[in-house]
């Protein structure tokens, strides 16, 4: 038998060190793809526990799921007879609740936001003024921009207002169906006891409530706050939490929606998911979880920043959920279960 | 004349000439070096932000003990926010400072109070070793104004950068040496 520590001669020299050589790249290749794949990333941001949502939580399931005819969508609304209708790029184009198409408008620059009054009317937000058409498509007015900065991101149409939220001024703006403004809602105010809204990226919203107040998130405070037209402050509910019953990340929620009982649907982005608070601000159940928006998860991880992903809702007559998924330029009819 | 034949070299002849080449070698890398150092490096290493998908490699692949690649910050996009998922963790106990609620593994992002309910956030590049964990969760849910950069006072500026080469992203990129950063810009 070879004795162990024999001196190595020439060949088994070279040998010893090809071999070595060889585990070595190998080790240094396997290590590369591992790190490459995102498999041994010791740093990973792991939120994956949070993108699963319990199914006994989720209390509504998708009908349908139909595209919209153009890419770059923002927001949606439901107008008289339920139509919808949604701005994307420069185009306003209203759908019938199956995904017919129906007219579309074309807007002076890219849209942001729309509102549809009962009447039919048409008011599309753009980044710093409104412009507004007829309920057969035709443009009758424009709004002149109220300051450089503006950011409208939110439109809400009641009898005789029209409420545009501006996520750069901080501000939602009260104007009359011929564009005055008549009031400025939301501004930190210590003597009102206004808080005033936190907008870290431009997503601030304002709904008209069935209880006569405006709803308006507050997506830095992580809160929904209640306004008078005038402007007082009533009430704020929500709660900081990546937890399925608060509001995740650090701002949200970015948009919201109304029941035809009063019920609030919220809805998230970074874990994009949609939810149902009763009028109080207690939570009440998930319309659609984080793992029913993949590419919309997705699109908050990789090569962009969060402003580009984010999802919007609209409610039609008999209570279906309507959700645009801005990432995918798609729209999912959710109805509730039983 | 015919040519002499070529003689096999033994293996003296054989290790002197490898040594005379590995010194000529070394000689013209250093020159390299040096003609590189004193004229100025036309191209530099940088990161292009909006490739990285802040895998963590640039912690661990620098050939430098502790990474040249450093988390920078643009105020400008910056949100300022109360719960910034940069600086907690997911899940924090609190939106205190706490070691426990941070999500920085070194704790090298500093927290300053603003006025209600806004606060700053500051690198402090002696303790970042550019893992992106912060990087990753002010993208998720944020405006994305932290992000990786490759420090020219500490970068080698290696002909192969180790950390290229292993890049999912294929984020690194030469870019000129009178404009060494990519930086963000805000979009608002």
């Amino acid at each position: 038998m070879k004795p162990e520590l024999e001196p190595l001669n020439r060949r088994e020299f070279f040998g010893v060190v090809a071999k070595s050589a060889a585990i070595l790249g190998l080790t240094s290749a396997a290590e590369a793809k591992g790190a490459a794949q995102g498999t041994a990333n010791p740093f990973a941001y792991d939120i994956s526990r949070f993108q699963k949502t319990d199914p006994k939580l989720i209390t509504y399931e998708q009908v349908t799921r139909w595209p919209i005819p153009h890419k770059d969508a923002k927001r949606l609304a439901i107008g008289p007879d339920d139509r919808l209708y949604v701005c994307a790029d420069k185009y306003i184009n209203s759908l019938s609740r199956t995904g017919q198409l129906g007219m579309e408008l074309t807007l002076s620059g890219p849209a942001s936001c729309v509102a549809v009054a009962a009447d039919g009317t048409i008011f599309a937000g753009l980044r710093d003024h409104i412009e507004v058409f007829d309920a057969k498509g035709v443009r009758t007015a424009r709004w002149e921009s109220p300051d450089p900065k503006t950011w409208f991101t939110g439109l809400a149409v009641g009898a005789q207002d029209v409420f545009a939220a501006d996520s750069v001024k901080l501000v939602v703006l009260r104007h009359d169906r011929t564009g005055k403004i008549v009031g400025r809602i939301g501004r930190k105010d210590d003597a009102r006891n206004v808080p005033g809204f936190v907008v870290p990226s431009p997503f601030l919203d304002v709904i008209i409530h069935r209880d006569g107040l405006l709803r308006v998130n507050n997506p830095g405070r992580h809160q929904v706050e209640a306004y008078t037209f005038d402007g007082d402050f009533e009430a704020a509910w929500g709660k900081p939490t990546i937890a399925t019953e608060g509001f995740c990340g650090c701002c949200n929620p970015i948009a919201l929606t109304m029941l035809p009982d009063g019920r609030i649907i919220t809805c998230e982005k970074g874990i994009p998911r949609v939810k149902v608070y009763d009028a109080s601000g207690e939570f009440e159940s998930v319309v659609a979880g984080a793992e029913s928006f993949p590419e919309n998860a997705h699109a908050c991880t990789d090569l962009n920043d969060c402003i580009h992903g984010g999802i919007d809702a609209a409610v039609d007559s008999e209570g279906r959920i309507y959700i645009l998924d801005i990432v995918t330029s798609e729209v999912r009819v959710m109805k509730r279960k039983g | 004349m015919d040519a002499k034949p070529h003689e096999p070299l033994s293996r003296r002849q054989f290790l002197r000439n490898g040594a005379r080449l590995m010194t000529m070698t070394g000689l013209g890398a250093a020159a390299g070096v040096l003609s590189t150092r004193s004229t100025g490096a036309a191209w530099v290493w940088q990161i292009d932000p909006a490739k990285c998908l802040h895998c963590g490699n640039c912690a661990t692949k620098c050939v430098l003990e502790q990474s040249a690649v450093k988390c920078v910050h643009t105020y400008a996009v910056c949100g300022y926010c109360q719960l910034c998922t940069g600086f907690f963790a997911p899940e924090p106990n609190e939106l205190t400072t706490a070691a426990e609620n941070q999500l920085c593994p070194t704790a090298a992002i500093k927290r300053t109070y603003v006025e209600d309910p806004y606060y700053q956030y500051s690198i402090d590049e002696q303790l970042c070793i550019g893992c992106a964990k912060c990087v990753e969760g002010c993208n998720r849910f944020g405006n994305g104004s932290l992000f990786l950069q490759i420090r020219h006072d500490r970068c080698l500026n290696c002909n192969e950068c180790a950390i290229s080469r292993t890049c999912p992203g294929d984020a690194f990129r030469r870019v000129p040496v009178e404009h060494p950063y990519l930086l963000k810009t805000t979009s608002r």
